[in-house]
């Protein structure tokens, strides 16, 4: 049987896990971010004629929700300056000529076998390796588990990879079982939890039977089968399908003691701990109607986004937008010299082909919207007062629990952009929020000189 | 490479960034090709006439549809298709003897009075075609309920017209012979174009369920509930299973509760207020054939429907994912609570 949740849609999934894992040859040029996670951005530490080995800090910042970035190359800093960052604007970024030796930078050394079973190093060790919620997220993994820590009685692992077109997690699964079993049992050491629990959608039954046949009970592992839909990912979901609580309006998984860390993190936290490897690389699912196929590359991190495609066999169209992650949330990058970063499961290059949207369109109230949500919203109602700037409807039905999933315009056969309604006015009563607080506390400021 | 990327313009858009293809214009298509069966039955039985009344009516349906929006200088949606069923739906209500004109002035009344009028398509608060079918009811009442004798009864019946079954069944107290449970089943009777064959409906309405293009729930409850209320109480002169069956297969009630009550712009969107709402179609459209001088239940029965679907879809508003039952009686508890103590 398998495990799921209420609404959903079934998107054309365009997956090729049949495509094995390509490396992509490290470009002549890094460009490593300083803000790839939720949280402070990081302050470089070199300087430009610094020569830096690869997987050497570049950047970090103590604050508590924070991870360091490293390099992904060995050679010399060109240039700390801001460039521009595949999310938008331009962000200071740490600039590295590659001199192609990789040579290794040995900071960071294999945890013993002591330090494997002690959750504060591993701890420890996520944060020095810069490791971060690489489903795309990017929240700082050892802040997570930290924060989790008797509050959670239930480790919930994501492998839903419910997204089109992005394999990387299923490639993981199949080609470093072992290493991901040790890695999630990591995770759960550091959560100090009993279990861990693997929702896996059995669009991937190859990889539950290859995880299976490891014994995954003897790391505190139990593999769920999960059914195959968009967003079994989502957090919240995953958690509902996984242990059946539902997490509270306005609340995070913890509130009902659930932490949800997604499958590359835990491969990242493996190689963090036993080989000393900090986040330097990842699987990015790269295709689209631009490129013509889907290639899974081994890719380092700061490769710029034009030079990806180049290695992945170049535009047979000229595309008209990339997109970051998955089609369903992925966000568009605005610069081809953008690089990837930590949390890129996937590099879409779309041209017309995949750009449903019409002008003036007409909701014509099939309410398949409805239907579909899986925070059970009512999309054309909150839409309806979107149009009509009214706000204080708009949070009575709950436009704040929204997390933008996408299946309500996916579904839309009148294309109305719902999604992008809602994202819009999330951000409005977010600044109205700050700006509300901003107020009040001018004036408390003022009660005070008084 | 790098010239080119800079003649490249990227489109930045919010997600998603897929969409599925099944959009507005497949829908109706899909109504469209539903709605075949129904329209082969109804040349098959009333010959000629029958393709006239229907081409009459997508024809000045999508007229009316594209000359208001081009009048008042708005985008034309004519490709959307949702006046040609708007027009297919106005036809297949009408008996086949009816003029030509009859869909031309019933479409005039369905696009523009109903539908453009209050915004166009999605904005309407009642079926176009089932308000037009009111309209003329009213108007030419002569003309609408001379039903045409069926080909497959012609020889057995003198004369144009003929009384159909529901009127038999409600006017006279008895059905006769000629309408026989299987005659009424295959539409072998006198009637609107459209609903004289369940059979036909059933396998347009099979098609649609199919296609996920309309839900289970109000025709269910819709029929369910006419079934459930004429079994229980049945009729005079008629076993209680014999009453319920002749209650279902006559008239417009399964055309109606596939075809009509399911328009999207004017039925709820919530899954408990379509139960609701198919329930209350069914309970009116009994109570209009039981007290109501007039053959007419299950039109008049979802057009007032229609009006209620507004404040149905306020009172059975959902809760957002992770809100219990316990949570919901705490604060209405709550509530009661703050009340007590402003006492």
């Amino acid at each position: 049987m398998t495990h799921t949740f209420k609404g959903g849609v079934h998107p054309n999934y365009r997956k090729a896990p049949d495509v094995s894992i390509s490396v992509v040859a490290p470009p002549a040029q890094v460009i490593i971010p300083m803000a790839q996670h939720i949280g402070a951005p990081c302050n470089p530490v070199v300087k430009v004629g610094d020569y830096v080995k690869m997987g050497q800090v570049v950047g970090d910042n103590p604050a508590p929700v924070s991870a360091p970035v490293h390099s992904s190359v060995s050679g010399k800093v060109v240039a700390v300056e801001p460039r521009p960052h595949p999310l938008g604007d331009t962000i200071m970024a740490v600039v590295i000529e590659n001199d192609f030796q990789d040579t290794p930078c040995e900071d960071l050394k294999p945890l013993t076998a002591e330090q494997l079973k002690d959750p504060d190093a591993i701890l420890n060790r996520m944060r020095e390796a810069g490791v971060v919620g690489m489903g795309g997220a990017m929240f700082p993994t050892h802040f997570k588990v930290r924060g989790g820590i008797g509050k959670v009685d239930k480790l919930v692992i994501n492998g839903a990879e419910c997204e089109p077109y992005l394999n990387g997690d299923h490639l993981t699964m199949l080609n470093y079982p072992e290493q991901l079993l040790k890695g999630i049992e990591l995770v759960r050491i550091a959560s100090n939890v009993e279990k861990a629990y693997y929702g896996i959608e059995v669009n991937k039954q190859d990889a539950i039977d290859l995880l299976n046949s490891f014994h995954p009970e003897q790391y505190g592992i139990e593999i769920v089968p999960e059914a195959v839909k968009y967003p079994q990912g989502g957090e919240k979901m995953q958690v509902k399908a996984v242990t059946g609580r539902e997490v509270k309006p306005g609340a995070l998984p913890s509130g009902v003691g659930c932490n949800v860390v997604s499958t590359r993190t835990c491969y990242a936290v493996y190689q963090a701990c036993y080989e000393g490897r900090p986040v330097i690389d990842r699987i990015v699912t790269v295709s689209g109607s631009a490129l013509g196929h889907t290639s899974n590359a081994l890719t380092r991190v700061g490769t710029p986004l034009g030079y990806l495609a180049e290695q992945c066999g170049g535009f047979v169209r000229p595309p008209r937008k990339i997109v970051l992650g998955g089609p369903m949330m992925g966000i568009c990058a605005t610069s081809f010299d953008a690089p990837t970063i930590k949390g890129n499961s996937g590099v879409l290059f779309f041209t017309e082909e995949e750009d449903k949207n019409i002008r003036d369109p007409h909701c014509i109230r099939c309410g398949r919207c409805v239907e579909v949500c899986p925070m059970n919203l009512e999309p054309l109602f909150m839409y309806m007062y979107y149009t009509k700037n009214d706000y204080e409807n708009l949070e009575k039905y709950h436009v704040m629990e929204c997390f933008e999933c996408g299946s309500c315009s996916y579904i839309c056969p009148a294309r109305m952009p719902l999604t992008h309604a809602f994202k819009t006015a999330k951000l409005m009563f977010q600044a109205k929020a700050a700006k509300d607080k901003a107020a009040e506390a001018a004036k408390a400021a003022k009660e005070a000189k008084k | 490479m790098s010239e080119q990327k800079e003649r490249i313009i990227l489109d930045v858009a919010y997600q998603p960034q897929v969409r599925t293809d099944r959009d507005t214009r497949r829908l109706m298509l899909d109504v469209i090709i539903a709605l075949m069966p129904s329209i082969i039955v109804a040349v098959l039985q009333f010959g000629l006439n029958a393709v006239i009344l229907c081409v009459s009516g997508v024809v000045s349906a999508v007229f009316w549809e594209w000359g208001y929006r081009k009048l008042f200088k708005k985008s034309t949606d004519i490709g959307d298709l949702s006046a040609v069923v708007t027009g297919l739906l106005l036809a297949l209500t009408l008996p086949a003897l009816a003029p030509w004109w009859i869909p031309v002035i019933g479409t005039l009344f369905a696009i523009v009075i109903v539908k453009q009028l209050y915004g166009g398509i999605g904005r309407n608060f009642l079926n176009p075609a089932l308000a037009a079918r009111a309209f003329l009811l009213a108007s030419y009442a002569t003309l609408m309920s001379a039903c045409p004798v069926p080909n497959a009864l012609s020889g057995t019946v003198d004369g144009v017209s003929m009384a159909t079954p529901l009127a038999s069944l409600y006017g006279v107290g008895s059905m006769p012979a000629m309408f026989s449970m299987g005659r009424l089943f295959m539409g072998y009777i006198p009637g609107c174009m459209g609903e004289i064959s369940a059979l036909a409906t059933l396998i347009g309405a099979g098609y649609l369920l199919y296609r996920n293009v309309i839900s289970w729930r109000i025709p269910a409850s819709f029929i369910g509930t006419v079934a459930l209320v004429t079994l229980i109480f049945g009729g005079k002169g008629f076993g209680h299973g014999e009453w319920m069956l002749y209650n279902l297969l006559s008239g417009s009630l399964l055309f109606g509760a596939f075809f009509m009550a399911t328009d999207y712009a004017t039925s709820p969107v919530t899954m408990k207020g379509q139960l609701l709402f198919g329930a209350g179609c069914g309970l009116l459209t009994v109570l209009i054939r039981y007290f109501g001088g007039f053959p007419e239940g299950t039109t008049y029965a979802i057009l007032i429907m229609n009006l209620c679907t507004w404040a149905i879809d306020k009172a059975f508003r959902r809760h957002p994912f992770g809100v219990t039952k316990g949570d919901l009686m705490l604060k209405k508890a709550q509530a009661v609570i703050a009340k007590e103590e402003k006492r």
